[in-house]
């Protein structure tokens, strides 16, 4: 790559032509402290291609497509353009070589217009910026390509979908001829991504490559020509999008062929037992102001743990926050026994039997700069003994503390230190500590085990199950589908805000449900009421 | 092989490390003060020499020292407590003003023979609910608007320097002294006046410290301050325990007020006997904002670091009669901040020195061995 830009459409066609493979990766692995994120990953792109990544959160697509991006560096394996082996050492770098990446968010200065965000950072622009020369060129490649973006008009002026095409415009001006696009409809309302995927044909004719990251099977099935599987790390396949299916594809997401046998533990009946949560057309709001929750009901029963599979985004962080009390919501009810606790606070819904492990354990389950002793009285330090008239018992805390420590086998907890310097696992075990020792009827868990190493998932799952020994009630979510498949005995399936699909041990169906999950079907015969019994 | 530096953190700094970075913090600042001493023509040793006579040798350099250092005690409280939540009150310079003006209003309305206790208790009390409203005029909108508290209650001060001001300067108003040419307030009665200990030091020294006392009992035994430090730590981990942010919010900034509002009524009643604007427009409600953040937000580090300000201020007179500007007490305060906020990054975080092979490992030598 010379630092002079010929205009790209030239410079691809000069470099590649239709079906050539361009981009190869070999024996990609890439590690966090100690953890693959990327386990012998092998990758090949073709010159026109639109090229799918699918995969769950966690397979290992955004380290994949960071190491490309010039962000990772690779533990070992080898990346080649062209059949030439190339070291990536910074997104500069990968830039340098035609890999430019556009983010689920965006990179762009809101008071700079757009022309003016384009050639921010890059070295040859010579002291005087000669953005009417810039405009013009943009202007040629947005029309080239389809984008419509006004090059003189500031970026805060732009709707998100616009403010895309500005990133993707960015990328193709400073010569990109491979583009990852990192989950990006993410962000977009439908109309908008109908014209992205214009775009992206538009540029794949124009003999680009691109790579679209996803879990959303319509868009890969739709929009690209072959498609990568990743699951837990490693390749779970490459297919041409023609020759697949959405089940095939959902199989190799969820890794259907390693699930245990449907039915491994003896479905149990619940009808008879009390209803201890019953949630009835739930509506809540996300955080952009769009509904996130679109009508969800369940019920769990005396001693039922009911498992919500799904994949990440798909509602369940609204619905869990919205039971718990730290979400407004906007339509539907949620009783607890006989109690409408729809609008209470979260402390009377603790107070009326709810305990919740949230999903973020440090930040929100735990507070990382107090101590262990004050966590562990977080949701009690306004009882007795922990303080009386509003002074606290610093001996009844440190005496709960001690005892909650010995019980739940919290290790790594030194008197008066900040729970921020504790091991993942340690901190669950703290949280369980606290929430299952208060008196309550439900436990409510979000990803219970996630990044945690196989002695506390144990511990985790052992609780979980005493919970139901001891006859309360579970409601558990969670992406890992081995995990709700084990403990469950009732099986939701949530997609788009809505509880879509509801199996019982026996009558599991890995694979349909892995469709249900990823959106590719749209109901299963279910009614969205689901429940045990 | 490269040497690289890396930051980090400490996990519990050990006692004498706590002791000793801000000792250290402050003879730096010293040094460096001493530095544009010199530099300014002086002798250095004598500025010291000024500053340490004037501010700790013998009783009276001491009670003006203590005097100076009251107002300071309340308004670092004042910042320490909104900061420990991470609500950034800047307005205690306001809430100051407010305080003092309804404590002169209360002296100089209510009959002058009442009891000097209950003439006091009214000023105290009556500052201290000024202050905490003014306060609450940020605080309202801060907890159910999300307004931006930095700037209402940075503007709010002016809000009130232009209001005192005006009473005094602007027009015959009830604080003002008809009989004068001059505009001045009128004296406050007897009753009004608090006790001395000893020369001009007073009884506010003494409420400063029970309420340095009371605070720092507060946060730490208290239901009120295990919240207040949790919101402050974690507003998420804060709000899945059940605890109400935004009734937080307004109670903080209302007590931060308080005790600013509570600073203004104690300095009129203790020093100026008067509500007079220009000595009470001395940035005593943003020293707290040093003294405070010089404390770590500590309530009863706010005391000695009170003081230590406090006597720096007291030598500043003395100063000038050996030749040096007074401003000279603001640089060294300045210093003494930024010597020792630097200092409790050393604190809280160490540096490590590790020196290892060039980055670029792996791709760079398979590349070489291709080749």
């Amino acid at each position: 790559m010379t630092a002079g830009r010929p205009p790209p459409s030239i410079t691809v066609r000069a470099l590649a032509s239709v079906g050539e493979t361009i981009l190869e990766v070999r024996d990609l692995n890439k590690s966090f402290y100690g953890v693959a994120a990327n386990d012998r990953v092998n990758f090949d792109l073709r010159a026109g291609e639109v090229h799918g990544l699918l995969g769950e959160n966690g397979a290992g697509k955004s380290t994949l497509c960071s190491v490309l991006a010039g962000l990772y560096r690779p533990d070992s394996g080898e990346v080649r353009l062209d059949g030439q082996q190339v070291g990536l050492r910074s997104p500069h770098d990968a830039a340098e070589h035609g890999i430019g990446m556009v983010y689920q968010h965006f990179r762009l200065v809101p008071s700079l217009t757009v022309a003016e965000n384009l050639v921010l950072g890059l070295k040859d622009q010579g002291v005087r910026l000669t953005l009417r020369a810039v405009e013009t060129r943009v202007s040629q490649i947005a029309e080239e390509y389809g984008l419509s973006v006004h090059p003189s008009a500031y970026v805060w002026q732009l709707s998100v979908g616009e403010q895309q095409r500005v990133e993707i415009l960015k990328q193709l001006y400073r010569g990109a001829r491979i583009l990852i696009l990192d989950e990006p409809t993410a962000v977009l309302a439908p109309q908008e991504c109908d014209k992205l995927f214009e775009v992206v044909r538009h540029m794949a004719d124009q003999d680009h490559s691109v790579v679209l990251v996803s879990h959303k099977m319509e868009e890969i099935l739709g929009h690209t020509d072959r498609v990568t599987v990743l699951r837990g790390g490693r390749n779970a396949g490459t297919v041409d999008t023609a020759d697949t299916t959405a089940s095939q594809l959902a199989t190799m997401m969820i890794g259907a062929e390693h699930m245990p046998e449907a039915g491994r533990h003896t479905p149990r009946r619940f009808d008879d037992a009390e209803a201890v949560l019953t949630v009835s057309d739930l509506k809540v709001t996300g955080d952009r102001g769009t509904p996130a929750v679109n009508g969800a009901s369940l019920e769990v029963r005396r001693g039922q743990i009911v498992g919500i599979a799904g994949v990440a985004g798909n509602g369940q962080r609204e619905f869990q926050e919205a039971i718990a009390g730290l979400r407004t919501v906007t339509g539907g009810s949620v009783r607890l026994l006989d109690r409408d606790i729809t609008a209470a606070r979260p402390r009377r819904r603790s107070q009326a039997g709810l305990a919740y492990v949230p999903e973020d354990r440090l930040g929100t389950g735990l507070a990382s700069g107090l101590t262990i002793e004050e966590n562990l009285v977080l949701k009690s330090y306004r009882e007795r003994p922990h303080s009386r008239l509003g002074v606290l018992s610093s001996s009844a805390i440190a005496a709960t503390a001690r005892e909650l420590v010995e019980d739940f086998d919290v290790r790594g907890a030194r008197r008066g230190m900040a729970v921020s310097l504790m091991s993942g696992g340690n901190l669950q075990r703290a949280i369980l500590a606290r929430e299952l020792t208060r008196p309550h009827d439900v436990l409510l868990a979000a990803s219970p085990t996630r990044g945690l190493d196989v002695a506390a998932t144990a511990a985790v799952r052992g609780h979980i199950r005493a919970e139901s020994e001891a006859g309360r009630g579970v409601l558990l979510f969670s992406e890992d589908l081995a995990e709700i498949t084990e403990l469950s005995d009732s099986i939701l399936v949530m997609a788009r805000g809505r509880i879509v699909g509801s199996y019982t041990p026996d009558t599991l169906d890995i694979e349909e449900l892995g469709l249900l999950m990823t959106g590719a079907r749209d109901h299963a015969d279910s009614s969205g009421v689901a429940a045990g019994g | 092989m490269s040497v690289r530096i890396s930051v980090e953190p400490r996990a519990r700094p050990a006692v004498a490390l706590r002791l000793g970075v801000p000792v250290a913090s402050l003879l730096a600042a010293a040094a460096v003060g001493g530095v544009v001493i010199l530099i300014s023509g002086n002798s250095a040793i004598e500025a010291y020499r000024t500053i340490l006579d004037s501010s700790i040798n013998g009783v009276r350099p001491i009670t003006r020292t203590l005097v100076l250092a009251t107002p300071l005690i309340l308004t670092g409280l004042a910042a320490a407590v909104a900061f420990r939540m991470k609500v950034w009150n800047i307005g205690a310079e306001g809430q100051l003003y407010m305080g003092a003006i309804v404590a002169s209003g209360l002296a100089l309305w209510l009959p002058a023979g009442l009891p000097k206790v209950l003439m006091l208790a009214a000023m105290v009390v009556g500052g201290a609910v000024m202050g905490a409203l003014w306060a609450g005029v940020a605080a309202v909108p801060k907890a159910y608007f999300n307004t931006n508290e930095v700037i209402t209650t940075l503007m709010l001060n002016f809000v009130a320097l232009y209001f005192m001001n005006y009473l005094i300067f602007g027009t015959v108003s009830f604080w003002r002294d008809p009989g004068r040419n001059y505009p001045q307030g009128k004296l406050i009665p007897d009753a009004a006046e608090l006790p001395v200990i000893s020369h001009r030091l007073h009884y506010g020294l003494v409420i400063a410290l029970a309420a340095a006392l009371v605070l720092w009992w507060s946060l730490r035994g208290t239901t009120w301050g295990f919240e207040l430090r949790t919101i402050g730590d974690s507003p998420s981990a804060s709000r899945y325990a059940g605890m109400s942010v935004s009734g937080k919010i307004v109670s903080v900034l209302a007590l931060s007020g308080a005790l600013a509002g509570m600073a203004g009524a104690i300095e009129v009643s203790g020093v100026l006997k008067t509500l007079d604007p220009r000595a009470l427009a001395t940035e005593m409600g943003f020293t707290g904002i040093v003294v405070a953040a010089v404390a770590r937000l500590n309530a009863l580090g706010v005391v000695p670091v009170a003081v230590l300000l406090g006597a720096v201020a007291a030598s500043g007179a003395k100063l000038q009669t050996i030749g040096l500007d007074a401003e000279i007490v603001f640089l060294l305060q300045g210093l003494i901040f930024l010597f020792v906020a630097s200092g409790e990054f050393f604190l809280s975080n160490r540096l490590v020195l590790s020196s290892r092979s060039a980055p670029e490992p792996q791709l760079a030598a398979t590349e070489a061995s291709h080749e």
